[in-house]
């Protein structure tokens, strides 16, 4: 491991004294295998204890610690600086969303638009609890992908609809209303899509793709949005076509 | 005594901050290209209404040079749009035979496939055969 | 914010408090519920279990198995009622879980895979992929929100219980967002915030691990039990401390040491790589000190080799074992060891309750990591924690919600406006005001880290012992001189640290003291100077009640029922 310096320039906001956001630098210890969340817990912890930011896990998990690094939305505990030091390495809170103080945003937008989806099992009859329902291993590889989404908004910060439409439901609620219609336990896929087929539904999604490329748990939101796009677009034309049949 | 929130702005110019944005751009931006190509198309028959003379000076003007470059541009957009969107379906409408779902690259390949052999078989239909 | 008065209070977001809130809105319509959390709930540090959750589900397994699996790996400190209760209705609690939509892991015939686990006799391990801890807990959380009665207070700091006449009636919490404080009044209130690894410089645990519950009801006058009682985990990455999940020893998994022998023959041939937790970090210790450990920029380790199991395996059962080496070490564990040392966990020890999470003062409960009923003892299987947070999260919550049914009238206003209060002023005119002079969080976290690693860590001595608690208690002094830079009330987490490092100092101070004083080996507590199990004196538990000065410890013995305390061989 080398000794060296790395700059940081980190975006601050004090809500208290209002103002707008400024940059700072400062100027910390460099080891290689340090990530951008060890940078900032040095700063907090040895230069400036006023920096404020989120983060628990630190392994990827939690979601916590989101924010824009060199202008692309990261989990900092994930991200070597090695792999981003251009010089200096940038820290701004996460796209689209409102600051609440330095690197910390306004989420909770996200977990209104969550419970919205109706993000939990619904079903006529439960059965009794002395056995599991049945489910291949195939039927769990089917909703896997989307169950691995841990909230960490990076996807919101990637998406420029998100960005100027903020009423968009966006991927990451979207993704996992399609991890529950494809749950062979659930039976409430019908509300799901009736909810999503709306102007703040999936239809404000065009297709930037960006909220994919930037999900560090490779949930693949896009392919989920427009996924449900067939099926919302499906059920609509069985209504139309056939009503009165019932759906799944 | 509360803060005050800082309200988030999109700003102009978002989509040059990186090449996958731009990509998309382009790609909007080429849809909507191309159908205002459609309304050349419309113009071709509106023209052969007009008569004879007027439809040969049409094809005249689309054989210049411009508008061969321009129509070049045009299928290099619609060519993008189809590709991204043949990449796109085997993950949005998953198609299924045995316990896996076909990968999307397959799907992808097959469509790929498809889109030449019919485009082979128009261009053999106008040109060639018949 | 609207409401502030509720039937129950729950403080912690994580597997334990999340179910206990579930079970009290599913067992009433007409019941309010707060669950206060100072994260958002699905950030709490369930979230990053790995291997999976152990129960009775197939006819080669048996109640009797489980228990007696559980009890030999507490060495026989676990209260045997309570082992009892909870074996019972483990599988009830993971099909209840499997039903709200938890992705377990399937066999080919569609039922609900089991696997092997340290310590555990037969395969009982449910699990999902190796992220059991996250999906339990997006399960959990994604449920809750079809209850309307379940009012969240996420990001609220929790400063202080209110207590009136005798009883908790609630809590004092600090908005981070707001930066005002409020006072959340509650007929019950359950502590499920977690165990507090954060006072030792390596550990799994997430940041926000600090043992806040465990300080609440300490400094409301309820004892912690077992506090000496720390589990260190085998199998952790240097440097960063990151968890690889027992599960990968129970998919085969070998433990070598630098001459690529696997040394566990000579220390548990029985059981090899698949003993109880106490015995295999104490087993590394041992190689890293007669000189067989690989040396690495962060010191000793073993190799965890999983190069036997092939990729689709490790694909398969243990995908994030397999991420997390390529990304936190940057090897390929299908090709090449995973370096790996001990690192603190889990705490056994925790808030004193009986098995329905009652507490000493009525009025507040405790479960989870936060709690030590105990069926833990003195060393916890793995896989036995998750489904300990779903079967006494669910007893916790019934038994909170008879309690509230039978209080009347909710709690007076004036003892939650006193306690209010009295926390603005010591938080905001006492801690916020102080200017910073020679001491800072930083720099007092820091020393507590370091000397609870060195002197209270895997093996103890009465030296290193007493040291640590003088010590400990010159750092509380030297605390009163840590002022803070950030003078803000909104999001301030320079002083949500101070109130958490405060917390921990106490803490800390439990657990010094209680292994002081336990003078005998037992599980996870080892004593060079006290090598052998001491049935006769200590075949009971450690209480730690909070005092002006040092804790003071008394006992309390273990309950026996069937099973009579042996020798703990495998």
């Amino acid at each position: 491991m080398v000794e060296s310096e790395v700059v940081f320039r980190v975006k601050r906001y004090r809500p208290e004294s209002g103002g707008r956001p400024t940059f700072q630098e400062y100027t910390i210890p460099y080891r290689s295998d340090m990530v951008v969340l060890d940078g900032l817990n040095y700063i907090k912890d040895h230069v400036d204890p006023t920096l404020t930011f989120r983060w628990s896990c630190r392994m990827g998990i939690c979601g916590s610690c989101g924010a824009d690094v060199n202008g692309q939305p990261r989990l900092t505990c994930g991200t070597y600086i090695r792999d981003v030091h251009k010089g200096a390495v940038t820290v701004e809170p996460l796209s689209n969303f409102p600051i609440l103080k330095d690197l910390v945003v306004d989420f909770d937008d996200f977990l209104n638009k969550l419970a919205s989806v109706t993000p939990y099992i619904v079903r006529k009859d439960w059965g009794d609890l002395t056995k599991e329902y049945v489910q291949y291993p195939e039927d769990v590889e089917a909703y896997r992908q989307q169950s691995l989404c841990i909230n960490c908004m990076l996807c919101y910060a990637a998406c420029p609809v998100f960005g100027s439409s903020p009423e968009f439901v966006g991927p990451a609620a979207s993704a996992l209303a399609l991890r529950y219609n494809r749950d062979t336990r659930d039976q409430g896929a019908d509300a799901r899509l009736a909810r999503l087929n709306t102007k703040t539904g999936i239809w404000e999604c065009t297709f930037v793709g960006e909220c994919s490329v930037v999900c560090p748990k490779d949930v693949d939101p896009a392919a989920a949005i427009q996924t449900l796009k067939f099926l919302a677009t499906m059920r609509h034309m069985r209504r139309l076509l056939m009503p009165g049949a019932s759906s799944r | 005594m509360t803060g005050r929130e800082y309200p988030w702005k999109r700003r102009p110019g978002w989509w040059l901050r990186n090449r996958r944005y731009l990509g998309f751009q382009l790609r909007e931006a080429g849809g909507v290209v191309c159908a205002l190509y459609g309304l050349v198309l419309l113009n071709m028959l509106i023209q052969l209404r007009e008569g004879e003379s007027a439809y040969t000076a049409f094809l005249d003007l689309l054989r210049t040079p411009p508008v061969l470059y321009l129509n070049l541009v045009l299928f290099a957009l619609v060519v993008w749009h189809a590709l991204t969107w043949f990449m796109l379906i085997g993950k949005a409408q998953p198609i299924q035979f045995t316990r896996q779902p076909l990968p999307w690259k397959v799907v992808f390949g097959v469509n790929v496939l498809l889109w030449l052999g019919v485009s082979g078989a128009v261009v053999y239909l106008i040109f060639g055969g018949i | 914010m609207e409401r502030t008065s509720f039937d129950i209070v729950v403080v912690g977001g994580g597997a334990a408090g999340l179910r206990a809130a579930i079970a009290a809105a599913e067992s009433d319509p007409d019941l309010t519920i707060a669950l206060v959390s100072k994260v958002y709930p699905m950030r709490s540090h369930t979230v990053s279990a790995e291997g999976g959750t152990a129960a009775v589900l197939r006819d080669y397994d048996s109640f009797e198995l489980h228990a007696l699996d559980t009890i030999k790996g507490s060495d026989f400190l676990a209260d045997q009622d309570a082992v009892e209760f909870f074996v019972a209705r483990c599988p009830e609690e993971i099909i209840r879980l499997e039903h709200w939509g938890c992705p377990w892991s399937r066999d080919e015939d569609g039922r609900v895979s089991q696997r092997a686990f340290g310590g555990m006799s037969v395969k009982r391990t449910v699990y999902a992929a190796d992220k059991v801890g996250f999906h339990i807990l997006h399960t959990l959380f994604q449920t809750s929100m079809k209850y309307d009665r379940i009012h969240r207070f996420d990001e609220y700091f929790v400063t202080s219980l209110i207590v009136d006449a005798g009883a908790c009636t609630g809590v004092v919490a600090l908005n981070l967002r707001g930066g005002s404080m409020v006072a959340i009044q509650g007929k019950a209130t359950i502590l499920a915030t977690g165990g507090c690894g954060r006072v030792y410089e390596f550990t799994t645990n997430g940041f926000i691990k600090t043992g806040d519950g465990m300080a609440l009801a300490y400094r409301a006058g309820v004892p912690l039990k077992d506090m000496e009682m720390v589990q260190f985990h085998p199998t952790c990455l240097p440097g960063t401390g990151i968890l690889i999940t027992e599960a990968a020893r129970g998919e085969g998994g070998y433990l070598i040491n630098k001459d690529g022998e696997r040394y566990m023959q000579r220390y548990l041939p029985g059981k090899m790589e698949l003993g109880p937790r106490d015995i295999l970090s104490r087993a590394m210790v041992q190689e890293m000190k007669e000189g067989r450990a690989f040396e690495g920029p962060y010191g000793l380790y073993l190799g965890l080799d999983l190069r036997h199991l092939g990729a689709k395996k490790i694909n398969e059962r243990i995908p994030m074992v397999r991420e997390l080496a390529e990304k936190y070490m940057g090897l390929d564990p299908v090709h090449e060891p995973i370096p790996v040392r001990p690192g603190q966990h889990y705490i056994m020890g925790g808030v004193s309750t009986n098995l329905k999470g009652e507490t000493t003062l009525p009025g507040l409960y405790a479960v989870g990591e936060t709690a030590c009923v105990s069926i833990n003892g003195a060393n916890r299987l793995g896989s036995n924690s998750l489904s300990e947070c779903l079967v006494f999260g669910a007893a916790c919550g019934h038994a909170a919600v008879e309690f509230a049914k039978r209080r009347s009238t909710y709690p007076r206003g004036a003892a939650a406006r006193e306690a209010l209060k009295r926390e603005e002023a010591r938080v905001f005119d006492g801690l916020l005001r102080r200017e910073r002079g020679k001491e800072t969080v930083a720099g007092i976290r820091i020393e507590m880290q370091q000397l609870m690693e060195r002197d209270v860590g895997i093996f103890r001595d009465e030296s290193a012992l007493s040291d640590a608690c003088g010590m400990l208690g010159k750092l509380r002094d030297r605390f009163a001189s840590v002022g803070l830079a950030d003078k803000d009330r909104v999001f301030n987490t320079e002083l949500t640290a101070v109130l958490e490092l405060d917390f921990m100092l106490d803490i800390t101070m439990t657990i010094a003291h209680s292994a002081r004083n336990r003078h005998e080996s037992r599980g996870a507590h080892s004593r060079t100077d006290f090598p052998q199990r001491d049935d006769a004196n200590y075949l009971k538990h450690t209480l730690a009640f909070q005092t002006d000065g040092p804790p003071r410890i008394d006992y309390v013995p273990v309950t026996i029922t069937k099973w009579q305390p042996v020798e703990r061989k495998y």
